[in-house]
């Protein structure tokens, strides 16, 4: 108890995950772990490192899952307005200036899936949809529990695909992007 | 005499056709990163201050000009000077910083309307000079305060505007004392002999040179205006020396010494910089501060008894101290400018770089040096009187990173910080130990067939290798450990248990992952490879360890963000890029053990140096024998990177966690930085395990729990008695109960 408790203390920015995950443990999946047997640690650790033995266990999180309260992302004003600048240079032809003005917020917000997504539209436009792709799918890692994000990074590397004429890869990520939304 | 005449005319010629086509050679001059200011920049207003003063902004009670500021109260008024940064220009313009708490919460412009985002001006941090080591920025007339020229002929050459070119009755008297003395000593040269014979003439002093020097001044005289001869002597001029590189001009001069532009020099620092023309080594403002005060001071009365200043301004700036920067600008980054070169060697001759004046815009956060110079300095000294090895200091390097932009934000290469030597941060090429482990247990979570709780063994390894010798790692302890999960082998970085891992996936997919990272060369497929048999540097362990921080993406390390030319043209952009390298769910998993390498492993100690609420992820290494010490970490926005060692490779008796993490930790306090914490990827599941079994649990079950992340379908073995609460029972449970009831019973 005492070094989880210094665990949580030393980690409170991953209180939340803590939260939710103790509310993924008291779900009534979870009901059905105890059917089997725990394996004790030398039956485990018998043979050569291979992963325990299944028949003693139970899954880690079974479904339903539990479903978090959404998240919104939001640009802050700083990173805002530079965004602003930047749709206003790429407008004008400045390609190079959008791309230094976007990085500028990147630097600002690194965490934040919106810039990735307005930085991944930015390479889009500029023809490079292998990038594009990439910054879609660095947005989607840090989009989770933001289906607006999500579907917008989604929408990001279906025109990405799309650019890149793989269309069945394309309808796929349409149809994502698509899904979150009506959720 | 036809000969005397036609040689004249030769010189003639001669001087005209160089001095027109002049083009000094403009080293390239290299800027910091901008410190970008907005609301909710968790800067507090002393420290934004203190960047002022990076820039030498002068503090005053009215900011009435480009590079003054007031503070008053929770307000900051700036008169900005104008910028030039690698996308764009800005005015000068006021700005008021308001802050509060811990950070800025308003900026607003002249007309008191909120500012969004701005930016300082760049730093400049350096200039990359030729080999003969003439370093100068050159000024136009218009940024030459009028001061200036007037002290320089009130000093050198007062006839200056009248004479052509020569001042017969000045070499006269200045012959008369040097016929007397025996030897060549003193001047009595005008401005545009000096010029003559720095632009045209080697130094060395004889007779049939001095002719030719005063009759190339006089051709000079002729066929230039004064003005045209003034603003070429005061970019020419030699006016100090810093190592290799000549400090050459007024307006290089002016950065050297007092780190900010010549427009802003007051009387007492131009009469400083007038006073050292005449012997820049011997009146050297740094290391003879007494000898450069009294000759400044006979500078100011020569300019008073001249008319060029009132005797009372005169007098006042006498009373005023040198004010020189304590380490000359341009000087400060070696370890860093080596790295922005060798940037630039890959698209740009030397000549490019020497001779055309480029600006080269890079990430380096100057706040973040700072810190990782003190850091290694500080805790390295701290380390020799530990260990004594009385034959030679020990040796470290840190590198700095901001691993979402791949930004190198700050670069060490040794403990000398100043020294423009090895630079070991990108030429030492070591051992990384077990820094390879991480990207072992990525491989094992990739492959799916581990998780965080997966039990692994940890038994005596006996290799036959293909040479027919044995190969027989050991644990660091020497201990065995029998079954352990593999969050324990990770983080307390089981030599054994990690092996067997890595033997079992194969060394070619541990080769993979480390090249998919960004290991440049193919790591030799040996065994012993599973300990971190590879040779890297501190500069390539930072490329590898970025992909860990950046959620699995690589982003190639950059120093350079953009060159411009002389006229400000973009020539060349280094775009953010990045590349997926790993599944999101592995790479959470992974990070997620590091983090618990900080909190259960080898990573524990830095705990203490640590703001206590700051998640933190990392990773030890040491190669054998304590050759090397590594550590290697991150939060939410830095990277850092740190070797400790001795050069000659001898063994130092320091572990990672004894040698480089003290300093990694006091480098990560001093940065303003954000706890790690990437969002968990949907199919993950965070669950609670017994930290020496594995066997999952309730909180609080055990005495050694830990939070991992695994797989929502992963099968996880229950810790006896730990189920929960509505569980059934479990076998072990029962015969525990049993056991008890009748321990019970016989009592």
């Amino acid at each position: 108890m005492t070094v989880l408790g210094r665990h949580a203390a030393a980690i409170p920015a991953l209180t939340a995950v803590l939260v939710l995950s103790a509310c993924a443990l008291s779900g009534p999946p979870l009901a059905r772990q105890g059917a089997g047997t725990a394996a004790a640690p030398s039956a485990a650790g018998s043979a050569t490192p291979f992963p325990a033995p299944a028949e003693a266990a139970a899954p880690a999180a079974a479904p339903p899952p539990y479903v978090p309260p959404p998240k919104q992302f939001h640009l802050g004003a700083a990173a805002s307005a530079l965004v602003t600048q930047a749709h206003r240079q790429a407008a004008g032809g400045d390609y190079g200036q959008a791309v230094a003005t976007l990085e500028r917020a990147q630097r600002i917000e690194p965490d934040n899936p919106l810039v990735w997504i307005e930085l991944g539209r930015l390479q889009l436009d500029a023809n490079n949809g292998a990038q594009a792709d990439a910054m879609a799918r660095k947005a989607l890692s840090l989009a989770t529990g933001d289906p607006a994000a999500q579907s917008a990074a989604w929408q990001l590397l279906a025109d990405s695909l799309r650019a890149r004429g793989r269309n069945a890869e394309a309808a796929d990520a349409d149809h994502r992007a698509a899904a979150l939304l009506t959720h | 005499m036809l000969l005397i005449g036609g040689y004249l005319l030769y010189l003639d010629h001669q001087v005209v056709k160089q001095f027109e086509g002049r083009r000094w050679t403009l080293p390239a001059q290299v800027y910091a990163a901008p410190l970008e200011l907005y609301a909710g920049l968790g800067l507090s207003l002393p420290e934004v201050q203190r960047e002022l003063e990076r820039l030498h902004y002068r503090r005053s009670d009215r900011p009435d000009h480009p590079g003054t500021y007031r503070l008053s109260g929770e307000h900051l008024e700036v008169d900005l000077r104008p910028a030039r940064f690698a996308d764009e220009s800005r005015p000068a313009q006021l700005l008021t910083i308001s802050g509060g708490g811990n950070g800025i919460l308003r900026l607003a412009d002249a007309n008191a309307r909120e500012v969004p985002v701005l930016r300082l001006e760049p730093l400049l941090i350096g200039s990359i000079f030729p080999s003969h080591g003439e370093d100068r920025i050159v000024v136009s007339p218009q940024e030459v305060p009028a001061l200036l020229p007037a002290a320089l002929k009130a000093v050198e050459d007062r006839k200056f505007d009248t004479h052509h070119g020569i001042d017969p009755l000045a070499m006269l008297r200045a012959a008369w004392v040097n016929t007397r003395a025996g030897a060549i000593e003193q001047g009595g040269s005008t401005l545009t002999q000096q010029l003559v014979r720095s632009y045209f003439l080697s130094t060395r002093q004889t007779f049939s040179r001095k002719l030719r020097e005063a009759a190339m001044a006089m051709a000079l005289d002729a066929h230039f205006s004064k003005a045209d001869l003034m603003n070429a002597y005061i970019n020419e001029i030699f006016l100090g020396q810093d190592g290799e590189r000549a400090i050459h001009g007024f307006g290089l001069a002016s950065q050297f010494y007092f780190g900010k532009p010549l427009a802003e020099l007051d009387l007492a620092e131009i009469s400083l910089l007038v006073a050292v023309v005449r012997g820049p080594s011997y009146y050297d403002p740094r290391r003879h501060p007494d000898r450069a005060l009294l000759r400044r001071n006979l500078v100011l009365k020569v300019m008073a008894d001249q008319g060029v200043v009132s005797a009372a301004d005169a007098s006042l700036a006498a009373r005023r101290p040198l004010g020189v920067s304590a380490r000359p600008a341009g000087a400060y980054y070696p370890a860093y400018l080596d790295f922005v070169r060798r940037t630039l060697r890959r698209d740009y001759h030397d000549e490019d770089l020497t001779q055309a004046g480029l600006r080269i815009y890079t990430s380096l956060d100057p706040r973040a040096q700072d810190e990782a110079e003190h850091a290694l300095e500080r805790e390295l000294a701290r380390l020799d009187k530990l260990h004594k090895h009385p034959q030679e200091a020990l040796e470290g390097a840190v590198v700095v990173t901001a691993p979402q932009s791949g930004d190198v934000i700050a670069i060490v290469g040794g403990r000398d910080v100043g020294y423009d030597g090895f630079d070991r941060a990108l030429d030492a090429h070591r051992s990384m130990g077990s820094l390879v482990k991480p990207f072992i247990y990525l491989t094992a979570l990739e492959s799916g067939k581990y998780n965080a709780a997966t039990v692994v063994e940890d038994a005596p390894i006996d290799l036959k290798l293909t040479n027919g010798q044995h190969w027989k790692p050991e644990n660091f302890t020497r201990q065995v450990y029998g079954p352990v999960p593999v969050v324990r082998a990770l983080a307390e970085s089981l030599n054994l248990a990690t092996v067997g891992v890595g033997l079992d996936l194969g060394l070619p997919k541990i080769a993979q992952t480390l090249q998919r990272f960004g290991l440049e060369q193919p790591p030799a497929q040996v065994p012993a490879m599973l300990l971190g048999a590879i040779d890297v540097t501190p500069l390539a362990a930072a490329q590898l360890f970025n992909g860990l921080a950046d959620g699995g993406f690589r982003t190639p390390l950059r120093a350079v963000r953009a060159v411009l030319s002389a006229d400000g043209k973009p020539l060349k952009a280094f775009a953010l890029q990045v590349t997926p390298v790993a599944s999101p769910e592995a790479i959470y998993q992974l990070d997620r053990m590091l983090v618990l390498v900080m909190d259960h492993g080898t990573g524990r100690p830095a705990r203490a140096l640590l703001p206590a609420d700051l998640v933190v992820a990392g990773k030890s290494g040491t190669s054998s024998e304590d050759r090397d010490s590594w550590f290697a970490g991150f939060s939410a926005s830095h990277l850092v990177v740190v070797w400790v060692g001795y050069d000659d490779d001898a063994p130092t008796g320091l572990t990672g966690s004894a040698g480089a993490l003290p300093v990694w930790a006091h480098v990560m306090a001093g940065l303003n930085t954000q706890s790690w914490s990437a969002p968990m990827p949907e199919s993950l599941a965070e669950v609670h395990i017994d930290f020496p079994t594995g066997l999952r649990a309730v909180p609080g079950c055990t005495p050694d729990l830990v939070a991992v992340a695994v797989p929502g379908s992963a099968l996880l073995p229950v810790h006896p008695g730990c189920g929960f609460p509505e569980s059934a029972p479990t076998v072990p449970n029962l015969l525990e109960k049993a056991k008890q009831l009748l321990q019970q019973a016989v009592h």
